[in-house]
């Protein structure tokens, strides 16, 4: 089994290795470069700041948000939604479903094997446009702001890929469309909504971890939030408890996914051609 | 090797597979049926895509759906083409190969092996988008056959191939066969499938019309209107004969063939020697349902579809 996986790991890398996949990979990683070099230098200078001074800790607070924003955020949903919500979709599509699920174990490896090929694909990207971003930012503590949204593309990745794989399995017919209206409907705004429900959502924990590992001070005590900061909803959970929820997030949701796989049909003749 | 107990399958109101009843030791068979008749829907009950929505379908004795150690002894071709377009034969196969528990070295010997058995050695590194249809339908028996299954499923897999191509690859089958392995054949075209078993069964609408040899089939026809086409010294003048004799229901006369569809084959075939004897006519020429499979299937279908 491990042996199918990793078959199938391998083939899909070899696959991905192609000028316009390549392309695409570059872009997921140049595009946080490129918006925060934007802000970084559309941003007042030196000589400006002396007249409107930006205190240090809400600058740091603004690029945290806006590195998280980009990142373990936008990079790691993107890129997992566009590999890892298709894995049956468009074998399916392409009419090879068949030939893969005939074998042993065939559709489980498959599953897994394209899941590990989407996380490794999609963390590089992530951890190559960090390393380039934060420094680019200027934060004042690139190290600790490195460190920490690296931790959190590395727990982002798995678990949102877990997540579009799932979906891809539950509706691979409508997968796509199923993996953009959960990510809008649930991560966005069923995220901010005060109430237990939003514990549900990664966006939660990962949240919660940015303000945690990279000692963010959201507001002074009885100040009432503002802007971005307004939407942070911050448990009074210990980090450990966001690590393990995430951590177990990927192995239970990828558990469901072949049991969902294995009792599906996935046919790509039904109705079409008895 | 197939055992179908009251098999159903449907598709929401659709009916795929409709009480399917079928024991088949090992051997090889035709699956025989027209298209939409539910070929592509038995086969993939039998390589268990589908499960049957009533019944039982058991495959070397054991339940097909998600059974790993039959798909280890099973060889499928489908229909459907579902090539990676970038990827090379050989890559493709071998990767099929370790997904069936071969080593990455053991799944590239087995990959050349058999893309070599169905002739495709020159062109097996070659990106699959330069394939032609032919190549393309090689490339799929190549991964049915690569490790050397017990059973083999083939859906139509002379599609798109040349005379030559399908003479290669009837040789390569025929060679299967004869190594006692077991095949099932699925075709809507006869003479492909009695180029490599006489053993055959007939589909339409998603039950099973008729199961055995030609011959079998034969003995259900006798007294079943035919058509027989004859080609005679005087078509009109033997035209004029047979419906005198009230041995044909209805006759056409073309290009010098006479087509006669006869409610009673058998007491055609019996008295029409007399019959020409007495009138001095001559027949250089007769295609009955007595040589043809095609006819056989016609009339099956007719009674079938209640118009007999």
């Amino acid at each position: 089994m491990i042996g199918n996986v990793n078959a199938v790991f391998l083939f899909e890398w070899k696959r991905a290795l192609t000028l316009p996949r390549m392309a695409w990979w570059a872009l997921l990683a140049l595009f946080p470069v490129f918006i925060v070099g934007v802000i970084r230098f559309s941003m007042p200078s030196e000589e400006q700041r002396v007249m409107y001074p930006i205190p240090p800790e809400q600058l740091r607070i603004f690029w945290a948000f806006m590195l998280y924003a980009l990142i373990p955020m936008l990079v790691s949903m993107l890129g997992t939604l566009l590999w890892a919500t298709p894995a049956i979709s468009a074998e399916l599509e392409r009419r090879s479903w068949v030939y893969l699920t005939v074998r042993p174990n065939g559709g489980t490896a498959v599953l897994l094997g394209k899941y590990l090929a989407a996380v490794t694909w999609v963390i590089p990207a992530a951890l190559i446009g960090l390393t380039i971003a934060v420094p680019l930012a200027d934060t004042g503590d690139g190290w600790r702001m490195w460190w920490t949204m690296a931790r959190l593309v590395c727990l982002s990745c798995p678990a949102y890929g877990a997540i579009y794989l799932l979906l891809g399995t539950l509706l691979p017919r409508r997968a796509l469309v199923l993996a953009v209206a959960y990510t809008l409907i649930f991560e966005f705004v069923i995220r901010i909504i005060p109430a237990i429900i939003n514990k549900l959502t990664v966006q939660y924990r990962l949240q919660a971890l940015l303000v945690k590992w990279c000692q963010l001070s959201l507001s002074d005590p009885g100040e009432r939030p503002s802007g971005v900061q307004a939407l942070i909803r911050i448990g009074d959970e210990p980090a450990w408890q966001h690590v393990t929820i995430l951590l177990l997030l990927p192995p239970v949701l990828l558990l469901i996914a072949v049991a969902v796989l294995r009792w599906s049909e996935f046919s790509a003749s039904a109705e079409s051609d008895v | 090797m197939i055992e179908l107990r009251n098999v159903t399958k449907l598709y929401g109101k659709v009916i795929g597979v409709n009480d399917f009843t079928l024991t088949l030791k090992p051997g090889a068979y035709g699956l025989l049926g027209p298209n939409g008749s539910g070929k592509s829907t038995l086969l993939n009950l039998i390589s268990g895509q589908l499960r049957p929505t009533l019944g039982t379908v058991l495959v070397l004795g054991e339940s097909p759906r998600n059974n790993a150690g039959l798909f280890r002894r099973l060889g499928y071709c489908p229909g459907s083409e579902g090539l990676y377009a970038s990827v090379s034969a050989f890559d493709w196969v071998r990767y099929l190969q370790q997904l069936q528990g071969m080593t990455a070295h053991e799944a590239g010997e087995a990959a050349e092996k058999a893309l070599e058995l169905v002739g495709m050695t020159q062109a097996m590194h070659r990106p699959i988008s330069s394939y032609s249809r032919g190549m393309r339908q090689r490339t799929k028996l190549a991964q049915a056959l690569a490790h050397d299954p017990d059973f083999l499923i083939l859906d139509e897999p002379f599609n798109g191939l040349d005379p030559v191509g399908r003479h290669e690859l009837t040789a390569v089958l025929r060679h299967w066969i004869g190594q006692g392995k077991s095949l099932l054949f699925a075709s809507h075209l006869l003479h492909e499938i009695e180029s490599l078993t006489q053993s055959f069964l007939l589909i339409c609408g998603g039950r099973l019309l008729a199961s055995g040899t030609a011959q079998d089939v034969h003995a259900m026809m006798v007294g079943l209107p035919n058509e027989v086409a004859l080609r005679t010294s005087d078509p009109h003048a033997l035209a004029a004969l047979l419906l005198r004799e009230h041995a044909a229901d209805s006759v056409q006369i073309k290009d010098g063939l006479l087509t006669v569809a006869t409610p009673q084959p058998g007491r055609l075939f019996e008295q029409l020697p007399g019959w020409l004897k007495a009138s001095g006519l001559k027949v250089s020429e007769m295609h009955s349902a007595d040589e043809s499979l095609q006819e056989l299937f016609n009339s099956l279908m007719k009674l079938h579809r209640g118009e007999l």
